[in-house]
This record gives C-alpha cells, structure tokens and sequence, in this order.
C-alpha cells in the first residue's frame, strides 16, 4: 500500500472516536449559549413572511419586476416593442434583461413546442427567486391557433407556476404592461405564486 | 424553350419513365417519373435542360390509394417554367433514390420530408431528424392516418 491511501483511512478513524465519544456535544453548543439562537437563512426568510416586513420586502420586489427578453413565437415582438423607450417600462421598474440570471419575470411568450419545453425548464430554473411567469398570448394560455398540433405543449400551467394571463394575438405593448401591473398588484396583496407564503 | 418544348424533350428522351406529362399553365408544367429513375431524370434536367434550381421537396400522403407522391418543384434561370415533379411510392414502404448528388440544397429538404412522412432517401448523406423531436420521429406526423391530431387536451379553451 502506498502512504497516500493510508493517511485518509487514519482519519476517518479518529473522526469516528471523536463522534463516538462527543456525542452530546452538539446538543450543549446548541442549548447552553445564552442570547444566541441558532437558524439557517430559509428560517428568517419564513419568519419574515409572517411579519409586517414582508410588507416592505414585497414593495420592494414589486417596484422592480427585471423580465427576461426571451422572445418565442410572434409574441415576442411585442415583447421587444416594450422594452424600447417609447414605451418608457422604467417608470414602473420593468427593464428587460437578456439573461435568465438577471431576471425575475419569465414571460412565456408564445407556442411551447415539445422541443423547447426543456430549454424553457432550464431557463426558469436558472432564474434566482423569487420569480414569477406571466403567460402572453392565446398561444401560452390554451394552445392559440397550434391549438391541435401534434407538436405544442397544452395547458403550460401544470407545468409553470402562472400568475398573471394576458390575452391577444399577439397582446399590444399596452396590455403587456397591464399584465405587469396585475401582476404588481398581486404581490402587493401578498397573492402571488412566486413566494409560498403560511397560509 | 417553352413548357411544350420542355415536355416533348423530358418524354422523348425517357419515353418509359416520365408518364403523365402535362402543361398546367404557361408558367407551370407536371409529370409522374417512375422512382426508380429519378436521379437520371434530374440530372438530365439539370445538365441538359438548364433547371438549376430546386425549390423543394416534398410529399403528398394519398392514403385512398395507398400511395405517397414524393413532389419535387424544380424551376429553371433560363426558361420561364416550374416543373412539378412528382414519384409514386408504396405507402407501406415508401423508399426512393436521394437527389442529393445532382441537386446539393435537396439534403434539408429530403431529411424534412423523411421526419414528417417517412420517405426513407437512399444514399442521402445524413438521413436523420431535421427539426422534429427525437420522441416524435417514427410517427410520420404529416400523414393522414396519424394518431395524435387532433391534438384535444387544451383545457383553457373558451
Ligand atoms: S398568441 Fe398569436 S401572436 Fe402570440 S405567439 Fe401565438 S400566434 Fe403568435
């Protein structure tokens, strides 16, 4: 045997004695410090929900909704069309961003094909939370005019957690911006699918 | 030349092969070749009759007759024609010689007509899927008799 492989197996072994033989420990650091109580993050964050700081936190989220320009059908356009500056979506805090790792908004902004739903998958799981789905067009909500087609993907609300539909083929910049506003609204209320809030 | 020129040209050289061979209008012209003979076909059209262009490949499922007509739609810079030419295969084993060495750009259109039919080109240089999924090939989606459309489980609909 060469003296590399022996070194990790003496090791393993002391750790063994160690928590063989200081088993209590762990419990007396947790108990006996006075004044420090011990959580992880995910456990202040679920704290936090049930206080009137969320409140604040939520104010916060809603006034700045990044949204991913992640055109795919002919939706997309429109899409564009309401980052330009005409359309001035900075007011309300709503800047496209052209990377999922930015974002907070995914819009799913047209037909789902059996092909992409994978990259479609992977980009909302690369996206930080909290995050939220607006779907856009005819298209993401039922189907549109591929409704029968062998190749789209139906009901994308089983598969994402949608909350805020806007209708049209494709919906004007307008009506996009409306779907933020709702959208805005619902976290306001503490309504939206993108935090689990306790119930 | 124009389209009756063409046709007269096309029948007297394959007499056996091109069958059903008509003018449409001044512009457009039709015929059946055996598919046997296909890449001879083409590549008298292209050497000797000026038809450069390919301008697609295609397929019609006729599934009354058991039949699928492969559809080639090849134009020409030098004559003011479009001929549409077209193969009969058998449906259950629809399998006909790639064009691929006479006409190059017939590569995409030949692995298109092959995800969406399934007409099996011989000797093409890359026979696979061109922008179906990989689970939908083998269920042909175009022709008639494909289980899957209508496609009705859309749950939001009005
Ligand atoms: S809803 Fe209409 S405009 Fe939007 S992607 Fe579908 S077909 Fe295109």
């Amino acid at each position: 045997m060469d003296p590399l492989n022996e070194k990790p197996q003496e090791n393993i072994n002391e750790d063994q004695q160690l928590a063989g033989e200081d088993m209590d420990m762990e419990n007396i650091i947790h108990n006996e410090i006075p004044g420090v109580i011990t959580t992880t993050s995910q456990g202040i964050t679920e704290f936090l929900k049930t206080t009137k700081i969320q409140d604040l936190i939520n104010w916060g989220r809603k006034n700045s909704l990044w949204f991913m320009a992640q055109a795919m059908g002919c939706c997309g356009v429109e899409i564009i069309v309401t980052g330009m500056s005409p359309m001035d979506t900075d007011r309300f805090g709503i800047i496209p961003r052209n990377s999922p790792r930015h974002a907070d908004v995914m819009i799913i902004s047209g037909y789902v094909t059996k092909k992409y739903l994978p990259a479609l998958k992977r980009l909302w799981d690369q996206m930080p939370a909290p995050k939220w789905i607006i779907c856009m067009g005819d298209c993401s909500i039922s189907g549109g005019p591929f409704y029968e087609s062998y190749s789209t993907v139906q009901n994308i609300d089983k598969i994402f957690p949608v909350d805020v539909y806007i209708p049209g083929c494709p919906p004007r910049p307008e009506a996009l911006i409306q779907g933020f506003l709702e959208l805005q609204k619902k976290i306001a209320a503490k309504k939206d699918k993108g935090t689990a809030y306790m119930r | 030349m124009d389209a009756e020129q063409i046709i007269k040209s096309l029948t007297t050289k394959f007499p056996d092969v091109i069958s059903d061979a008509k003018v449409d209008s001044d512009i457009r012209i039709s015929a059946y070749s055996e598919a046997e003979k296909i890449v001879e076909v083409c590549k008298y059209l292209k050497e000797e009759l000026q038809f450069g262009h390919l301008s697609a490949v295609t397929a019609i499922d006729q599934i009354q007759k058991n039949e699928i007509d492969v559809v080639y739609l090849i134009a020409s810079y030098d004559h003011p024609v479009v001929l549409k030419l077209k193969a009969r295969l058998p449906r259950d084993n629809p399998e006909i010689e790639s064009i691929v060495p006479v006409y190059w750009n017939a590569n995409w259109y030949e692995r298109e007509t092959y995800e969406l039919f399934g007409v099996q080109f011989k000797n093409h240089p890359d026979l696979r899927n061109l922008v179906l999924p990989d689970e939908l090939l083998g269920d042909w989606p175009l022709r008639k008799d494909y289980k899957g459309f209508p496609n009705r489980t859309a749950k939001n609909l009005v």
